[in-house]
């Protein structure tokens, strides 16, 4: 058997232990790698730039806590972004598995830093089920479908929520999903009721959403980590995404290594055993 | 009437639904069509509770039985009504109740079920890197295709790949990737799916609405 049979037939658990360390140097031994920035994240960052201060937006936590890596550093930059332009922040979420709780505990963490008070410059939904009616129902009253906000508080009772009705009074909307639910907020709430928004999505989700960013229904558009790391560099924070964008380099870097080595060694020790034979 | 009454239940839904699109809320339509998205949600919320009961049973049943690891069928049942009991209960009769911050529930999400998904989901990097080791050979002209455009955008969204695609400086990788791939061959066929998901699903709902379909009651 020929070194590149022995190759191909590599144990995996070498390659598991090439990941391991590929993922934990860069955490030990950070390196400063410089991020461009593509046009999609910048978009997003001057869309809301341009927004006027003091008005409102809805922020909406549709993502699991299997993707925080990618999707987490999102909400937090777009929290600074908002928080220090004075903007009120409307915050819910179409995923019952954490979304509300995430929710609630990076806008207070955040608002904390920013001395910003509940009920006043930002306010939780929290989750109720069946998105697609949710959604509809919004565009005639936010109240119908949330007579409560996430802590039970009825939102009579919440000074934001009292100026704020429907989507007429929400200046623009930023989704941060990992999974189908950006569609439906572009199909009903962007092209029924002219909702303008943005979109932070998982690297793996992000290739659909081009074609809503060329339509121009998506202002802008935000991929996996590198789109959170662009969008922290803009922000003026650089926080996870971009810590955690140079073991993203050296397991990608890994991958295409082992892609290269995987074919060598098939294509070479296909050809051998030919020889042999 | 057991088929019946739930085709004329979805039948009415759909052309209310559809209907109120057209009008506001000044109109009783637009009313009638927002009281429905209002029940919708309440209806939502039953289906979730229909999963709960479900879940119970089967896994109740199961550990009476005593079957093959019925263990952690012991385990999902004492996780369900561990994070669900104090989750509904009012945080007026104590702290550690509701959803809100330092509840039982938000302790129990925040410190096990958020580190376990983040943690299973982790994974897939491994499973990924192995399989891509495995299987992604160029073994036809479609395939080789497709490694290389891989191979081009996975080394684009990285800083170390950009950088190494910038050592070619007269011609802009980055921007024909994202340009051309991305914006382009891309997009275009992202487009086509996005389309024809969107036509059958409005084919499947008018097929719903006027009763042709009927698997959702388990007939064929």
């Amino acid at each position: 058997m020929s070194i590149w049979n022995k190759m191909e037939k590599m144990d995996r658990r070498w390659i598991y232990l090439m990941v391991a360390i590929s993922v934990v140097i860069p955490f030990l031994y950070p390196m400063s790698l410089p991020i461009s920035i593509t046009p999609e994240a910048q978009a997003v960052y001057d869309t809301i730039e341009a927004l006027p201060d003091g008005s409102t937006v809805m922020l909406v936590f549709d993502y699991y806590p299997s993707t925080i890596a990618e999707c987490e550093p999102m909400a937090i930059a777009a929290l600074h972004q908002f928080f220090s332009k004075d903007i009120k922040v409307i915050t819910l979420s179409n995923i019952p598995l954490g979304g509300p709780s995430m929710a609630e505990t990076i806008t207070r963490m955040m608002a904390k830093e920013y001395n910003k008070e509940y009920g006043i410059d930002f306010v939780n939904l929290g989750y109720k089920a069946n998105y697609v009616a949710v959604m509809s129902g919004m565009g005639q009253s936010i109240e119908d479908i949330f007579p409560t906000d996430n802590s039970g508080t009825p939102l009579s009772e919440l000074p934001l929520m009292t100026k704020t009705k429907n989507y007429a009074d929400i200046s623009f909307l930023f989704e941060i999903a990992d999974n189908a639910t950006a569609d439906y907020w572009v199909s009903i709430v962007n092209a029924q009721f002219g909702l303008p928004m943005v979109c932070g999505t998982t690297a793996v989700s992000a290739p659909k959403y081009y074609a809503f960013v060329a339509s121009g229904q998506f202002k802008g558009l935000l991929g996996g980590m590198k789109g959170a790391a662009e969008y922290e560099i803009l922000v003026g924070h650089k926080a996870s995404a971009v810590t955690g964008m140079s073991a993203q380099s050296l397991v990608h870097l890994l991958i295409i290594f082992l892609v290269i080595l995987g074919n060598l060694s098939f294509f070479i020790g296909r050809r051998k055993s030919l020889e042999t034979a | 009437m057991r088929t019946t009454l739930p085709v004329a239940v979805a039948f009415l839904s759909g052309v209310i639904l559809v209907i109120s699109f057209f009008f506001d809320d000044k109109n009783w339509l637009g009313l009638l069509g927002q009281e429905l998205k209002i029940w919708l949600t309440i209806v939502g919320g039953f289906t979730l509770l229909l999963g709960v009961v479900s879940i119970t049973r089967v896994n109740w049943a199961a550990v009476r039985r005593k079957k093959e690891r019925w263990e952690y069928k012991v385990l999902t049942l004492i996780a369900i009504f561990a994070m669900a009991i104090p989750s509904v209960l009012s945080p007026d009769w104590s702290i550690r109740f509701g959803r809100n911050e330092g509840s039982v529930y938000d302790w129990l999400f925040q410190y096990l079920m958020s580190p376990m998904m983040a943690t299973m989901f982790a994974t897939l990097a491994f499973y990924i890197a192995s399989a891509a080791y495995r299987a992604f050979r160029a073994r036809s002209a479609e395939a080789t295709l497709l490694l290389v455009t891989a191979t081009l955008v996975m080394l684009w969204r990285v800083p170390m790949g950009e950088w190494f695609l910038n050592l070619f400086p007269w011609i802009d990788i980055p921007y024909l990737l994202n340009t051309y791939i991305m914006g382009g061959i891309n997009m275009a066929v992202q487009r086509g799916i996005i389309i024809g998901a969107a036509l059958g699903a409005a084919s499947m709902s008018l097929r719903i609405i006027l009763g042709i379909e009927r698997t959702y009651m388990g007939k064929g």
